[in-house]
């Protein structure tokens, strides 16, 4: 049987429950930026096909720092506009590679019995 | 995670706590500029300034529910809202008045009794001297590890000590002695004399109130005697004379010039009045030999605990190698001042098992509040499950009941406390001195900062049961619960944990009656005991030996104590002739202890050549064992002086009463009285019987000791009181003549013609004049013996009461709550009911069924537990069944009246529901929930 193809989700928020961490992590490993910029990158690394909500944005935000995966600190924008900027801590490296070879298993293993039924 | 992240992280979390509108602030500052990052977004695609603005918007959302859902990540994001929390807890008990006095009540009344037993305990165990530095002040003393006491004739080691210790500063001594103050234009009192260093005023560092405290140079001999007064005797003695400095006074056989008085609540160095000079000089300073002194010192500066303690050992040691005669067996100790040197082993667990009572009758306490909270939360129910909808966490639910517990605790703690402290200083002084006869200055029964944060822990416990269990319970399942209220099912219901809190707490209700039963039986027999003679015509002083004068070399404690023995019965004979030529006294006599205060228990033997032994049961009072030996019982027993059955009028039942030649060791002769004939003779003749008496134990003087000497009965009297009041059954009393003085200390009764208590200042100065260091530590009327008893015994019954009273009332008020909660859950099933036609008694009975079988349990397991409390009290003993009459018709009748009262005021919690219940519309009904 030939895989399903998946439709690009239309609506925004539609990011998979449980794989925005990641993916904010994910696009915090390259450099620190602040909450539109983490956006974007999203946006963008998706070809437009994810689109990240600030209802989810901020709060997930709130909470990584909170598990101290990725610190903040208010600085000036390339405008010399105030804006909070994210980064990666040490902590949330290590959690990115974690978290992210959970997913690689766990989408192969989805692979797997969507290929064999 | 490095130190500087993790400082920094918790420093965040801080800072969104306690600065919450700075953060929301750059909350919004943040997403103020995600929007105006999106609208520029929109300006470069070539959107128009209003278009940009309007689809950033658009994309954007609700920006209120952003900033709340990010709010909600944030670290104990419910925090900032607790104060919210507390209003509405305020709120609920103001909005429930009779929940809040019920449950403040008991969470007040397990605080109370948890913060008096916690401030006993710890000021027993860690008592607080209150001085500066009190933890470096120590005591010091020699202690005989053969004879196993303490050697307090240690002048001679205090003089080698003060000069050789190096590890401590100011050493002191004092002499505790009672002395006769005679101030002119009053008479002669006792005050306790503390004849002590000067140094102690520099450990006890006081300012006086007039004068001066006492000098080194006031120690010399030959130096004028003066004397410091406490404010106490100032007050009532010298009339608050501020002249008093400079005054001369008679105190013991010394007269003595005023130098100073102490301020109020000085007592240095136990419960002293009155300070005096311990000039050694004049005393003797041969090794064990001279008066017996205590001593005090502080750590010299750096020196700790425990180095002088090594110290000590060390020229100990010395000594015992340079006098072994008197010193090989003495060991000298050291520790800080206030702690007993011989604590018994079970210290520690007394000091967990009390306040851990405490904690389980607060538990057991709010385990009800918890049910009142339950009620009231489940009657709440359809607000929680809104506020859950709506998105409150569980946690945020169960935090916001445990605030309103808090508050209630908050209040409750507030009165236990201060009950607590009201209580401690009105009677926890009189309560520890009736307990060890003098008071120490250190032990000042109030509640102390400790105790409030002990109390605090507990409001917080109770909180916690009170508060976090039913909110638990209240939203466990509270999404089914929401679907299954939605289909017109019940909601919660009450567990088996409440039924085992209800029917614990009827059964205690039921069964404290029996406790009550039993202090005031003790109360009856205290006031009923009869002592078989007018006390009240009769003056008790009693007397302890005065200071022996000082030998000239060493002696044994066995050798000292026979001399202090003999000078005490030449002193108590010649007060007894003073006290004779007093025109109101009609007799004088010595006993060693006084009617109804208990006397000397040891085992008596009959002699089994006289053919006693087959009429006493041979076999224990279990029936398995045979006693092989003679038939045995306990029996008090008093040293009387001969003239003494003869004072209290006691006429000879049978034989003769005791005479002064009795008093010869040789003679062996007892008089028994009418309890010993009925319970160790079974009512055989008793005069001429041979009689011989042991202590239990294997050693000398033991039953299998065959040495003992046999004493021949020669006389029989009624009951005079013997045995104290509080103890179990009937006493067998033997009096055993000895020469007053030879068993220690004793009392010396007098028969009074008007009130004996006028008297008192002629006793005084009658025993003043032959010695002035014999001691009359009390003097009181003989039908007095019992008061201290009765004042305890009636603090114990108005505690009892006090708590039957609340387990009374928080019963009440759970079977209430769970009726009426049980009455609104079925509120529809019961209108349907009646409306088509069901008999309201039927009605009435499913609704009573549960009520009823809690109330029913919990009665039948307190009255078993009464019942069994009663049978063990009644318990029969080498076959004497000591206290049948505890139950009595009357009594009984009167158990059965307070269950029926407890029944029926449960049954009166369950009216009002009930009536409430039938009184529903059947339309109303169908509408509700």
């Amino acid at each position: 049987m030939s895989p399903t193809p998946i439709k690009p989700p239309a609506a925004p928020n539609d990011v998979l429950r449980g794989t925005l961490d990641l993916l904010i992590l994910k696009a915090l490993s390259l450099e620190s930026m602040h909450g539109w910029a983490i956006s974007q990158r999203l946006e963008q690394l998706s070809r437009d096909v994810l689109r990240v909500g600030q209802g989810s944005l901020y709060p997930a935000l709130q909470r990584l720092e909170e598990k101290g995966w990725v610190d903040s600190a208010w600085r000036a924008t390339d405008q010399n506009r105030r804006a909070k900027y994210y980064e990666l801590t040490r902590a949330g490296r290590r959690a990115l590679g974690v978290e992210a070879e959970s997913w690689q298993r766990y989408v192969s293993m989805v692979d797997v019995i969507l290929r064999t039924t | 995670m490095e130190p500087l992240r993790w400082m920094k992280r918790w420093q965040k979390r801080l800072r969104s706590l306690v600065r919450t509108s700075a953060v929301d602030r750059e909350l919004d500052e943040e997403l103020a500029f995600h929007l105006e990052m999106e609208t520029r977004k929109h300006l470069r695609a070539g959107m128009t300034p209003q278009e940009a603005s309007r689809e950033a918007k658009l994309a954007f959302g609700a920006l209120g529910q952003h900033r709340g859902d990010t709010r909600d990540a944030r670290w104990l994001a419910w925090f900032p809202d607790l104060s919210m929390d507390f209003k509405l807890g305020g709120r609920m008990l103001v909005k429930y008045p009779g929940l809040t006095l019920v449950g403040g009540l008991a969470m007040a009344f397990g605080i109370w009794a948890g913060a008096v037993t916690f401030e006993m305990v710890t000021m027993l165990q860690n008592p607080r001297l209150g001085l500066p530095e009190s933890d470096r002040i120590v005591q010091l003393r020699n202690y005989d590890v053969q004879e196993r006491r303490a050697e307090s004739r240690s002048l001679h080691d205090f003089l080698r000590w003060r000069e050789s210790l190096r590890s401590v500063s100011d050493l002191g001594a004092y002499r505790d002695i009672e002395r006769n103050l005679e101030v002119r234009g009053g008479d002669g009192r006792p005050v306790q004399v503390a004849e002590i260093s000067a140094s102690a005023f520099l450990l006890a560092p006081t300012k006086p109130l007039l004068g001066r405290t006492l000098s080194a140079a006031d120690e010399r001999a030959g130096a004028p005697p003066v004397a410091v007064v406490g404010y106490e005797i100032w007050r009532s003695r010298f009339a608050s004379d501020s002249a008093v400095v400079g005054r001369s006074v008679q105190i013991g056989g010394v007269y003595a010039t005023v130098v100073g008085v102490m301020p109020e609540g000085f007592a240095f160095p136990v419960s002293h009045e009155l300070w005096m000079p311990l000039r050694v000089d004049g005393l003797d300073r041969s090794p064990r030999v001279g008066p017996a002194i205590s001593m005090f010192a502080r750590l010299a500066p750096g020196a700790t605990l425990e180095e002088a303690q090594t110290e000590l050992a060390l020229i100990g040691r010395r000594t015992a190698a340079e006098l072994p005669q008197s010193h090989q067996n003495l060991q000298p100790q050291l520790l800080q001042y206030a702690k007993p040197f011989d604590a018994p082993s079970g210290d520690l667990l007394m000091a967990l098992a009390i306040p851990g009572f405490a904690v389980m009758l607060l538990v057991l306490v709010c385990g009800n509040v918890a049910l009142l909270l339950f009620a009231r939360a489940a009657t709440r129910e359809n607000e929680l499950i809104v506020r859950s909808a709506l998105g409150a966490s569980r946690a945020r639910i169960v935090v916001q009941l445990f605030a309103e517990a808090l508050v209630l605790g908050g209040i409750a703690a507030a009165i236990g406390l201060a009950a607590a402290d009201f209580g401690l200083r009105r009677w926890g002084g009189p309560f520890l001195k009736e307990n060890m006869g003098t008071l120490p200055f250190w032990y000042q029964p109030q509640v102390s900062a400790a105790t409030v944060l002990y109390a605090i822990g507990l409001t917080l416990l109770a909180a916690v049961v009170a508060g976090v269990l039913p909110a638990l319970k209240v939203t466990s399942g509270m999404g089914a619960r929401l679907r299954q209220t939605a289909a017109g099912a019940g909601g919660l219901k009450f567990g088996g944990v409440w039924t085992a809190v209800i029917i614990t707490q009827v059964a205690f209700t039921t069964a404290f009656p029996a406790l009550v039963f039993l202090e005031q039986r003790m109360m009856v027999r205290v006031q009923t005991f009869e002592a078989g003679f007018p006390t009240e015509q009769y003056l008790a002083a009693f007397l302890e030996p005065g200071d022996a004068p000082a030998e000239g070399a060493y002696v044994s404690a066995d050798v000292a104590r026979e001399k202090e023995g003999l000078l005490f019965q030449t002193d108590l004979e010649a007060v007894r002739r003073r006290v004779l030529a007093h025109p109101a006294v009609m007799g004088v006599a010595f006993i060693d202890r006084l009617p109804r205060e208990g006397h000397r228990e040891s085992l008596v033997e009959l002699d089994e050549a006289q053919g006693l032994s087959a009429a006493v049961p041979a076999t224990a009072g279990d029936g398995s064992e045979v006693i092989p030996k003679a038939p045995l019982n306990e029996v008090q027993t008093a040293y009387v002086d001969a003239s003494y059955l003869d004072l209290v009028r006691a006429p000879a039942l049978a034989g003769r009463l005791l005479l002064p030649g009795d008093l010869a060791p040789e003679s062996r002769v007892v008089v028994v009285d009418q309890g010993f004939v009925d319970q160790v003779l079974l009512g055989r003749n008793a005069v001429g019987r041979r009689v011989r008496f042991a202590h239990r134990g294997d050693g000398a003087g033991s039953m299998s000791d065959n040495t003992r000497p046999w004493y021949q009965i020669v006389g029989v009297v009624k009951e005079l009181g013997m045995g104290a009041p509080t103890q179990r059954g009937r006493a067998a009393g033997v009096y055993m003549p000895v020469v007053p003085g030879v068993k220690g200390p004793t009392n010396m009764m007098l028969h009074v013609r008007g009130d004996p208590l006028t008297i008192i200042p002629d006793v005084r100065a009658a025993a003043n004049a032959v010695n002035p260091t014999l001691r009359l530590p009390s003097i009181q009327r003989v039908d007095q013996v019992t008061s201290g008893v009765m004042w305890v015994l009636k603090l114990w019954m108005r505690m009892t009461v006090l708590l039957t009273a609340i387990a009374l009332l928080l019963s009440l008020a759970g079977i209430y709550a769970v009726l009426s909660f049980t009455v609104s859950r079925r509120t529809r099933e019961i209108g349907i009911r009646v409306a088509l036609g069901a008999n309201a008694r039927r009605v009435v009975v499913s609704l009573f069924k549960r009520p009823l079988t809690q109330v029913g349990i919990g009665v039948a397991v307190g009255g078993a537990m009464a019942g069994a409390f009663l049978v063990w009290i009644m318990s029969c003993q080498d076959g004497t069944c000591t206290d049948s009459g505890l139950v009595t018709p009357v009594r009984v009748a009167v158990l059965v009246l307070y269950l029926l009262l407890v029944l029926g005021v449960c049954l009166l919690a369950c009216i009002v529901p009930t009536r409430r219940a039938l009184a529903v519309e059947p339309l109303v009904a169908l509408r509700a929930e």
